[in-house]
């Protein structure tokens, strides 16, 4: 069995969610997510890298949200996660499709936060290599429940900075996102309502929805998951607008 | 020009919808000589006013084919007369002043032209004093309606009562429930007299039900909450924009039993006559008013 095939055993959702509680604490403390420090702590080292590739780029929320700076250590740290799980890069399933995506987000942020301090809005880097046609992860937003569920999965993009043709193909349909999102609320799908709410947050000016009473009402609701609490932190950060 | 086809699934649902209710009416009769004392007004009494509102509404629109209409005034027929021909609601009003569903039940008898004179001046007495007992928002403008279908004429502030609903603060929308969504739909079929007045609308609730009813269709027909869909589906075509969506449509439909019966939820279905019109004649009144208006809509749209 080789590394990647072991990622999603419970022991990596564990280590996974134990990660996702270590990057809310950070968030909270205002301080980075030490991803070096969280894999000197795993008692399996393998299981902690791939909670690192599970995790993906919310392991950089706190630099992204709150400007915190990314050690070098930190660094060496997620770029060891992908050596011992390679990146999706010919994705078939919808699955893979939303993998790759995540995996593109991930390095593309480790590589612009691993080179020096954020750039401007608007500055980000050329968009290369990408996974495919964001249709081909999304599917038509027509079928919005689907579509909305697809772009959940991809939630991980919804972070400042993590730009591209994912995050704009999901900015041109602002209802079909309410929609999703108000399904998901009313379904009690919390996990998947507290992912959409980092999108509704985001894309606070466009879509007909109040981020910040969506995401008290999820607090409220949503129980006290450490993945879903990472996502309403996030949430909360993305509708100040920081 | 081209009719859309989700319009021969609505005329497919209300005409198998209404040929079921007729069929089954003589199951909605009294048990016996019923008085204006009823004792459990929602056993017979409001069925029965609710199937003349299936009726009416067939009446009134007129898309369906000969054998509906038929049907229709048959069925209203055999509702005014289990209503001894409007006595019944004029000595409920006189026995009980204050009650608003002598009016609210007369109103599609008064519609589809069986009119009773001496309740007409009942109701337009306690009209004009305002007795009329305190109600949720969404029923005082189902008693607003009433008035204005049977020609009673007062100056209700329609803003005002719109805004009390639930509905008129178009609150954020996941706050709603099966109850609440019963409210909301209710509040729109009597904004619009049933779809004949789209623009009874506010803007700004057309707007937020064109935003939103795909979900709560979605989310209620993912628990078989077929009388909730229906009523939902009225509100759809009740949109100044109507809404008449071809996959909400057949899953509707794709419940409808071949006698016509719609199932109100997905629990079983019972195999005693009785037991099945008491169940699921709501469900075939809401199937009747759907189809029926969502077809007009699409007709006139169309036009």
């Amino acid at each position: 069995m080789t590394a990647e095939n072991r990622v999603g055993r419970p022991s990596y959702a564990d280590a996974a969610a134990a990660l996702a509680g270590h990057v809310l604490e950070a968030l909270g403390e205002g301080s980075p997510a030490h991803v070096a420090g969280f894999l000197d702590s795993c008692a399996e080292h393998v299981a902690g890298l791939g909670a690192v590739r599970l995790v993906g780029a919310d392991v950089f929320a706190p630099q992204l949200l709150l400007g915190s700076p990314l050690e070098t250590r930190d660094v060496d740290a997620v770029a060891d996660a992908f050596d011992a799980f390679p990146p999706v890069h010919r994705p078939a399933t919808r699955e893979q499709h939303v993998m790759a995506w995540r995996d593109w987000t991930t390095t593309r942020l480790l590589t612009r936060l691993a080179d020096g301090p954020s750039p401007a809005p608007g500055t980000a880097q050329p968009v290369a290599d990408t996974p495919g046609d964001p249709v081909d992860v999304l599917g038509p937003a027509e079928q919005w429940q689907r579509w909305s569920v697809a772009v959940a999965q991809l939630s991980m993009l919804a972070l400042p900075g993590a730009d591209g043709p994912v995050v704009e193909a999901v900015s041109g349909e602002p209802l079909a996102l309410a929609r999703g999102t108000t399904r998901a609320v009313l379904r009690r799908d919390h996990a998947t309502a507290a992912r959409l709410a980092r999108w509704v947050a985001l894309l606070r000016d466009i879509v007909p929805l109040d981020p910040v009473a969506l995401v008290e009402h999820l607090r409220l609701h949503a129980g006290n998951d450490a993945r879903l609490l990472l996502d309403l932190a996030v949430a909360r950060h993305l509708a100040k607008g920081t | 020009m081209a009719v859309d086809p989700v319009a021969g699934t609505a005329h497919e649902v209300a005409a198998r919808a209404i040929t079921w209710l007729h069929a089954n009416r003589a199951l909605g009769a009294f048990a016996d000589n019923a008085t204006a004392d009823l004792d459990d007004p929602n056993s017979v009494y409001k069925p029965l006013g609710e199937a003349a509102l299936a009726a009416s509404l067939v009446l009134r629109e007129g898309v369906t084919g000969g054998t509906q209409l038929r049907q229709a005034r048959e069925l209203l027929d055999f509702c005014w007369d289990e209503l001894r021909r409007g006595d019944l609601l004029y000595e409920r009003q006189l026995r009980h002043t204050m009650l608003t569903d002598p009016l609210e039940c007369y109103a599609p008898f008064a519609r589809a032209g069986r009119r009773h004179h001496a309740l007409e001046e009942v109701l337009a007495h306690t009209s004009a004093v305002d007795a009329i007992t305190e109600l949720v928002p969404n029923r005082r403008l189902a008693v607003a309606n009433g008035h204005r279908v049977v020609g009673i004429p007062r100056d209700d502030d329609w803003d005002a009562l719109t805004r009390a609903t639930w509905l008129g603060s178009t609150p954020a929308p996941w706050a709603i429930d099966w109850f609440t969504a019963y409210c909301a739909t209710h509040t729109v079929f009597h904004l619009t007299d049933w779809g004949a007045r789209p623009h009874g609308l506010p803007e700004h609730v057309a707007d937020y039900l064109a935003a939103w009813l795909p979900v709560w269709v979605d989310v209620w027909a993912e628990a078989c909450q077929w009388d909730l869909v229906g009523e939902l589906l009225i509100v759809g075509a009740c949109l100044p924009e109507p809404r008449v969506d071809a996959a909400e449509w057949e899953a509707f439909a794709a419940v409808q039993h071949a006698d016509g019966l719609v199932p109100r939820d997905g629990e079983p279905v019972a195999e005693d006559p009785s037991e099945r019109f008491r169940d699921h004649q709501h469900t075939a009144v809401v199937a009747t008013v759907a189809g029926t208006v969502a077809l007009s809509r699409l007709l006139g749209s169309d036009a």
